[in-house]
């Protein structure tokens, strides 16, 4: 097969055509695909109707997937989803709609602030696969903004200023964004927060980008109200609509993303619809910044 | 010379010329500013060398001072300015700038969101009137918002939604967002009051939507629901068509209504010296 590339905005994303994502990928697809998310982060494949153990085997294509248990707050057998699968759903595991004031569903809004996937994690995730299963009639768009566009246009004193700085993410300081503090002293311990590079190179295209999340918490050596402004200043640069992206959903679109080069956010939309959407993830390979030194037992 | 005001190009604020406002001011220049006031939300006047109380004085033109107490975290003792004169400069007592990590800087911090002056008060403020003693060279831009347009743009469905909603602001939520810790004192003194999410206008009756940093939750709605939302308004409501920023220059006046106007400072160094000193016209309702 050859893929297809058409650009679907001026710096980024791209719909791809020519590949079926059901049956197993040649290394050269694999590669292929790989060459167009260095150039242009996000792609967008329609009307891939896959099934979970297809989504699972495209995924394998692009490294290791990474597990969604022992992050976030669900519980074992509170899954619906092959544990490698993350549940962007509103559907329970008896397959009705999350209440309005359920706690999965509150803790799920944390994904309409804009972040990179698994960005709390030492070793954070190169691509995220999203299908879109049932998708929302009005609402729910997943915007993407491009990281290395926005960092290319920050000014050089501010360059010059972020280059060294290190951050702290933890799904703990995005929830409390939102005033979702109903965390166990267990799930706490799950979130401890990691450090990132606030500017990080990209392996494959060799392009710096900010690296911003709404999991950032701090500065390492700010004053924390300090280093949250500052990181707001800058989420509001780089999420200008010229470096956005709205993705509108069809059924069964199948979108992959860079979460090295891009950040992401759904959109409002009416709970009272189903919205089905599958998450697989692929792990990343290293640490963008040494880790702070465990503390003593 | 006679007043006049002039939309300042491609922005809601206008500019007003032919007017000292350091003495007395006539009653009709008076009407003519709260006409001003009422068309544009946000009026400069350039070249204002105000003493503090030529500064009070003018402000009383318009209603009474708002008293700053429960205001902030700064102790009575280590205010540099009176209570009716709100410090938004970055000095101490002794005109020496805030250490980096000193808490009423940090405090201070909070100004950097988009707000409506006193939205944490039962009764929320007319006017503020901000004077630039000293500014500085780069950043420092005090941003306006128009929630008039804000509110005129957003789509019929959401005006539906929001019509009867009502909103809880506190400077707990505002200090919050920034992880700045507050005590178990202050924690009393900044108890949420309830403000509707569209409010209309007392004198032109245009409705807007009052958003600030301080509202924290929406009545009825679980919180992080109706912070995901608060935040989606705000965004739209700030977008850069809706906007206008100033860039100060000494002695600048710039005087807001914040009944239809949200406003924030932008990012400056804090190793320069910033005295800016804001008198507050009381609401009435």
């Amino acid at each position: 097969m050859t893929l297809h590339a058409v650009p679907l905005h001026p710096v980024f994303v791209a719909e791809i055509s020519g590949i079926d994502t059901t049956r197993p990928l040649s290394p050269d697809d694999a590669a292929a695909i790989e060459a167009a998310l260095d150039a242009y982060a996000v792609l967008v494949f329609r009307d891939q109707r896959l099934t979970d153990d297809q989504q699972l085997a495209f995924s394998r294509a692009f490294g290791d997937l990474e597990e969604t248990r022992g992050t976030g707050i669900s519980k074992p057998g509170e899954q619906r989803l092959h544990p490698a699968f993350a549940d962007v759903s509103n559907i329970g595991t008896d397959n009705t709609l999350l209440a309005r004031d359920n706690r999965r569903r509150l803790y799920s809004l944390g994904n309409m602030l804009w972040h990179s996937d698994s960005s709390f994690k030492a070793i954070p995730a190169k691509y995220s696969i999203l299908s879109g299963r049932v998708v929302a009639s009005s609402g729910g768009a997943t915007e993407f903004a491009d990281m290395r566009a926005a960092y290319d246009a920050l000014d050089e004193r501010t360059k010059a200023g972020i280059d060294d700085l290190v951050c702290e993410h933890s799904l703990i300081y995005s929830r409390e964004l939102l005033g979702f503090d109903d965390l166990s002293p267990e799930e706490r311990a799950t979130m401890q927060p990691v450090r990132q590079r606030l500017v990080r190179t990209h392996p494959g295209s060799g392009r710096q980008s900010l690296y911003l999340a709404s999991h950032i918490g701090t500065i390492i050596g700010w004053p924390m109200p300090e280093a949250r402004a500052f990181i707001r200043d800058l989420t509001e640069h780089a999420t200008q609509p010229r470096f956005v992206y709205a993705h509108t959903w069809r059924p069964f679109d199948l979108v992959m993303w860079d979460n090295r080069a891009t950040m992401h956010r759904v959109r409002r939309y009416d709970n009272a619809q189903p919205r089905d959407m599958r998450r697989t993830t692929v792990a990343g390979t290293e640490m963008t910044a040494p880790q702070a030194e465990p503390l003593a037992a | 010379m006679s007043i006049a005001i002039t939309p300042i190009a491609g922005a809601f604020a206008g500019e007003v010329s032919g007017i000292d406002l350091t003495g007395p001011i006539a009653t009709a220049d008076v009407a003519a500013i709260e006409a001003g006031m009422d068309r544009h939300a946000v009026l400069v006047f350039r070249d204002q060398r105000f003493t503090d109380d030529q500064q009070r004085a003018f402000t009383r033109n318009f209603g009474a001072l708002e008293q700053a107490p429960g205001g902030h975290v700064a102790k009575l003792n280590e205010r540099r300015l009176p209570l009716d004169m709100q410090d938004a400069g970055n000095l101490d007592k002794d005109q020496r700038v805030f250490a980096r990590d000193d808490r009423r800087r940090m405090f201070n911090l909070g100004n950097r969101l988009w707000h409506s002056d006193s939205s944490y008060r039962a009764v929320p403020a007319k006017y503020s009137l901000l004077s630039g003693r000293i500014v500085v060279a780069r950043g420092g831009h005090t941003q306006f918002a128009d929630m008039r347009a804000a509110y005129a743009a957003l789509d019929a469905d959401t005006r539906a939604e929001i019509a009867d909603l009502v909103c809880e602001h506190s400077l707990m939520y505002s200090r919050g967002s920034l992880g700045f810790e507050v005590t178990g004192d202050e924690r009393e003194m900044f108890q949420p009051v309830r403000q509707p999410l569209v409010r209309s206008h007392p004198v032109t009756g245009r409705k807007s939507l009052f958003l600030s940093a301080h509202a924290g939750g929406i009545v009825g709605w679980p919180v992080p629901e109706a912070r995901a939302f608060l935040r989606d308004l705000m965004e739209h409501a700030t977008q850069r068509r809706f906007v206008y920023s100033h860039v100060w220059q000494p002695y600048d006046l710039v005087m807001w209504d914040n009944r239809c106007a949200m406003h924030r400072v932008t990012r400056f160094d804090e190793t320069q010296p910033r005295d800016m000193r804001r008198t507050t016209v009381a609401g009435t309702l």
